[in-house]
C-alpha cells in the first residue's frame, strides 16, 4: 500500500514537471513541446542533485513500463483520417515506410561509425576498452 | 459524463493489458500493444459508430499521462549520463544524418511521385514527436492533422519493423540501435527500445529529444531547399 502511494506521489511530481515544461515553453516561445522541456528540466535538476533520484525512481519505472498505453488515445485519432489508407494515399504510406527505414539505418550507422572514430582517438584510449566490449556484444 | 469517462479509461486499460499478455506470449514485432490495442479501439469506434470526440471524453485522461511519461524518460537518461557524454559525437552525428536522410528521402519520393506541395511539406517532420512535428508542419504550410497521421506511420515503422531493420542493416551496438529507434520513430520507437536495454532507451530518448530540437531548425532549411 505504501509503495502505491509513493508511486502515485512520484507520478504527480512528474506531471508537475510536465506542466512546468509547458509553462516554460509558452513563456520562452521554445520550438519544442512542453513534455520535452519538462524532460530536460528534470534531467538538469537530477544532474545538479537538486532533485534526488529516489524522488522520481519508482514513479518513472512504473510509468515507463506502461508507456505504450498512453499513446492509444492519440494514435486512435487516425479514425478521422482513414481515407489516407486508400487510393493514392497508400503510396504516401509506402513512401513513409521506406523513408523511415532509411532514417533508422542512416542514424544507426552514422552513430556507430562516429562511435568507432571516437574510440580510436589517441587521447581517449580509456574509452577504447569500453567500446570494444560494447561492440563485441552482438544483439 | 464521469461514468462514461471512467468506462472508456477502464476499457482502454483492459484492452491494453489483454494485448500485453498476447504480446508477451507470442512476442512478434507486429503484436506490440501500442498497435494492437489502438487497432482494437479503432475497430470498436467504427463498429459502434462512436465519434472520436466522444471517445476522447475518457481518452483525454490517458492522453494527459503522455506528458509525464515523456518526462519520466529523464530517469534512464540520468542513469546513463556517462555513456551519453562519451557518445556525444555519435548521438549528434547520428540524429542529424538520420534527420537529413529521412527528410530528403521523404520529400524527393513524394514530390517525384507528383504529390502536391502541401502533402510533401506535411511529410517533412514525420520522424519527430507529434507535438513538435505539428508545430513544424504548421509553420511550413503543411496540414498538421495529416502530419500527425504520418508521425504515427513513422513511429510504427520503427516500432514494428525495428527488429527486422536491425538485422537487415546489420546494426550491432546498443548505441546504434537506440539512436536509430529515437531518430526514425520518436517516442513509439523509444518504447520499443526499452526491450533492448537501458542504454538503448536512454540513447533513443536522447535522439528523440535532439531530433525535436534540431528538426525544428533544419526542417525549414530543407523545405526552403526543396521549394526556394
Amino acid at each position: 500500500m505504501k509503495k502505491i502511494i509513493i508511486i502515485i506521489a512520484q507520478v504527480i511530481l512528474l506531471y508537475l514537471f510536465f506542466q512546468a515544461g509547458n509553462f516554460l515553453q509558452r513563456l520562452l516561445h521554445l520550438p519544442v513541446s512542453g513534455s520535452i522541456v519538462g524532460l530536460l528540466l528534470l534531467f538538469v535538476l537530477l544532474l545538479c542533485r537538486i532533485v534526488p533520484l529516489k524522488w522520481i525512481e519508482a514513479g518513472s519505472v512504473t510509468i515507463m513500463s506502461y508507456l505504450p498505453l498512453f499513446f492509444i488515445p492519440a494514435t486512435a485519432g487516425i479514425v478521422n483520417h482513414l481515407d489516407i489508407f486508400s487510393g493514392k494515399g497508400l503510396l504516401l504510406i509506402l513512401i513513409l515506410i521506406i523513408s523511415s527505414v532509411l532514417t533508422m539505418a542512416a542514424a544507426a550507422h552514422a552513430s556507430q561509425w562516429l562511435a568507432t572514430l571516437n574510440g580510436r582517438h589517441p587521447g581517449r584510449s580509456r574509452w577504447l576498452g569500453r567500446r570494444s566490449i560494447e561492440k563485441g556484444k552482438e544483439i | 459524463m464521469v461514468m462514461l469517462a471512467a468506462g472508456i479509461v477502464l476499457l482502454n486499460v483492459a484492452i491494453y493489458l489483454m494485448m500485453s499478455v498476447i504480446y508477451r506470449r507470442y512476442h512478434l514485432p507486429f503484436l506490440i500493444p501500442a498497435l494492437t490495442a489502438t487497432a482494437a479501439v479503432v475497430a470498436i469506434l467504427l463498429w459502434f459508430k462512436i465519434p472520436y470526440d466522444t471517445y476522447m471524453i475518457g481518452g483525454q485522461w490517458i492522453n494527459q499521462l503522455l506528458g509525464p511519461a515523456v518526462v519520466s524518460l529523464a530517469y534512464p537518461l540520468y542513469k546513463q549520463r556517462h555513456v551519453l557524454v562519451q557518445n556525444l559525437p555519435a548521438i549528434l552525428g547520428g540524429t542529424i544524418a538520420g534527420l537529413l536522410v529521412g527528410m530528403f528521402s521523404g520529400l524527393l519520393l513524394a514530390a517525384g511521385l507528383g504529390f502536391s506541395k502541401s502533402y510533401v511539406l506535411s511529410l517533412l517532420p514525420k520522424s519527430i514527436t507529434t507535438p513538435v512535428a505539428i508545430q513544424i508542419s504548421d509553420s511550413l504550410g503543411g496540414d498538421s492533422s495529416l502530419t500527425s497521421v504520418f508521425v504515427m506511420v513513422a513511429g510504427f515503422t520503427g516500432a514494428i519493423g525495428g527488429p527486422y531493420i536491425i538485422k537487415l542493416f546489420r546494426i550491432r551496438s546498443e548505441v546504434g540501435i537506440g539512436i536509430g529507434f529515437g531518430t526514425a520513430s520518436h517516442a513509439l520507437g523509444t518504447a520499443k527500445a526499452l526491450e533492448y536495454g537501458e542504454q538503448s532507451v536512454s540513447m533513443s530518448s536522447v535522439a528523440m529529444t535532439v531530433c525535436a530540437v534540431v528538426g525544428s531548425v533544419i526542417g525549414p532549411l530543407v523545405a526552403w531547399l526543396m521549394y526556394p
